[in-house]
């Protein structure tokens, strides 16, 4: 095997390398831009936290402490839970089906779930904006039905929120679920029917059991991204509703109030990174991020 | 039994039956916006009592509007090159490196992926008001980059891993030099890797909201922040006609990236 020297460093040619780095150079300004305008400007962010308006921990004290604040963050973990539970729901059976059905018809679904995931938020979330609106097609098809009397507020506040976020995650938690069921052997499950085991019991003892690592996993990162959601919420949620990504955007936006909005950024931080360490740790890898 | 889809019985109906409602679920919102985009009521009544292309019309004899699809094609341009080319000299070197580190700077530049955008956004923002580049495109391309080189990172390492180094180290052998080596055989045969690193690059960055509220300024703003700022005041159709814009540019590029993957396949 004929050895090559790596010549990846070569700025000048052959004769005198100023600056050997080798491959490690190569990253270099990669490495710099997420560090300039990444990690720093982050870290700074938290170190406010701290230091405005005076030093101490006063921020995180009225953060915690109060109410209003302890409100958002109810709010906020329980439109995820809600969220991740009912994605999960749905998401479990259309994976299995994807995992199972004639491709021609799975490669239409597959299609329908990249062309949603890749559609402009924004726009995703004016189209519930305007189907769930008060004179909005849902409410005019229920009213037209006859199964209700008078509009449902369906926007403005958590229901809405909770709708457009589903709608949101549900591709985020179907493809990976399909990634884990294609690769259960059938043939478990063929000995699970040869042993005598009723569609129900190979459902419940088998399928949903090997799936589980897969499910927790998808569920996890779901959760964790709709902790962080921004845009969905505010539009769908309206003022009184408020979730912890608004927050942080109201303390610096309309408040200016750096301090609090680092500390609220440190809350979010400190949830996301546990939650995907536990990720990490359970099944060695950690989802994607929320917008 | 249940991974098999004719043995299923009755069950492969119900499944069937939840997989439709479930891309309907997500495919007829999305129709929706388009439909009213053409529709004739202003009130966004629907099924619209009938046609129009006054929306169209409205968007594009409005220099506002003009201008912020302008600056978002702009920046994601500007956002693409220099994702493919940081993110290219950066595979190379996680490649093929062997150096102390590798994989926790791996797992370093695809953090701004996972992390939740509106901390980045807020911490930007406090970075450059203090530095002045709050509402420059400069800003607005720093920003969009930060978000669009994980994508183009994970492309171009994953291309340049199916690699077969040995025939680029051949054409060394044959007399070319490293470099040349490097344009003439290694980048052709990971052009796939350049092209999705590119296309995602370019849809990242014309389709983030979060971060360009941030980095928007009264006079520079992409499509997204002026649909964002619109959709504060009122519904209007005209955010529907410049929401059908938008998706149809993304669907366009994802088209592209499909006719490209089944021409490599074939």
């Amino acid at each position: 095997m004929v050895s090559l020297t790596d010549t990846a460093s070569y700025t000048r040619g052959r004769r005198r390398p100023l600056l050997r780095l080798g491959n490690f150079g190569l990253t270099l300004p990669a490495l710099l831009l997420i560090i300039v305008f990444f990690v720093l400007p982050v870290l700074a962010l938290l170190v406010r936290s701290v230091t405005e308006p005076v030093f101490g921990l006063g921020n995180y004290a009225e953060l915690l402490g109060s109410a209003t604040y302890l409100k958002i963050f109810f709010n906020t973990f329980v439109v995820s839970g809600v969220v991740t539970i009912v994605s999960l729901a749905i998401g479990f059976p259309v994976a299995w089906t994807l995992a199972i059905m004639p491709s021609r018809l799975a490669s239409i679904v597959f299609a329908i779930l990249l062309l949603s995931m890749w559609t402009n938020l924004l726009a995703r979330t004016y189209a519930w904006m305007v189907l769930l609106q008060r004179t909005g097609l849902i409410n005019k098809t229920l009213i037209a039905l006859g199964l209700i009397d008078k509009p449902l507020p369906l926007v403005n506040n958590l229901t809405g929120v909770t709708i457009g976020m589903t709608y949101i995650m549900l591709p985020f938690i179907i493809i990976p679920l399909y990634g884990v069921i294609r690769k259960i052997d059938p043939a478990i499950l063929q000995a699970a029917a040869l042993c005598g085991a009723t569609r129900w019991q190979a459902l419940t003892r088998i399928l949903i059991p090997l799936a589980a690592p897969g499910m927790i996993s998808g569920a996890l990162m779901v959760f964790v991204m709709s902790l962080g959601y921004f845009v969905t919420p505010a539009l769908l949620g309206g003022t009184a509703n408020m979730m912890l990504a608004e927050l942080i955007a109201q303390f610096v936006q309309s408040l200016v109030n750096w301090g609090m909005g680092g500390a609220a950024a440190l809350v979010l931080l400190v949830v996301t990174l546990t939650l995907y360490a536990i990720q990490l740790k359970l099944f060695g890898t950690a989802g994607a991020g929320g917008r | 039994m249940l991974l098999n889809f004719h043995s299923l019985g009755s069950w492969k109906w119900l499944l069937l039956v939840v997989t439709f409602l479930t891309a309907a679920f997500l495919i007829l919102p999305i129709l929706f916006i388009a439909a009213l985009s053409f529709g004739s009521s202003q009130w966004l009544i629907f099924p619209p009592p009938g046609w129009t292309l006054k929306w169209y019309a409205d968007f594009f004899a409005d220099p506002r509007w003009l201008e912020a699809a302008w600056t978002s094609f702009r920046i994601a341009m500007m956002v693409t090159v220099l994702s493919v080319l940081i993110g290219l000299v950066a595979s190379f070197g996680l490649v093929r490196g062997r150096f102390l580190g590798r994989d926790a700077l791996r797992a370093l530049f695809m953090t701004p992926m996972i992390l939740p955008v509106v901390v980045l956004a807020v911490a930007l923002y406090a970075f450059f008001l203090r530095v002045g580049l709050n509402g420059t495109t400069t800003g607005f391309v720093i920003a969009h980059l930060i978000v669009a080189l994980p994508f183009s990172i994970l492309a171009l390492t994953s291309a340049l891993e199916g690699f077969d180094r040995s025939i680029e180290n051949a054409a060394v052998l044959c007399g070319a030099s490293p470099l040349e080596a490097k344009i003439r055989i290694t980048l052709p045969s990971i052009s796939h890797g350049l092209f999705s690193a590119a296309i995602f690059s370019f849809l990242t960055s014309w389709d983030e909201v979060v971060l360009a509220i941030f980095m928007a300024s009264p006079t520079l703003q992409t499509l997204p922040v002026k649909i964002w700022s619109t959709l504060r005041q009122d519904l209007t159709p005209v955010i529907a006609a410049a929401s059908t814009l938008l998706i149809a540019v993304t669907i366009l590029l994802m088209l592209i990236v499909a006719a490209v993957r089944k021409g490599m396949k074939s």
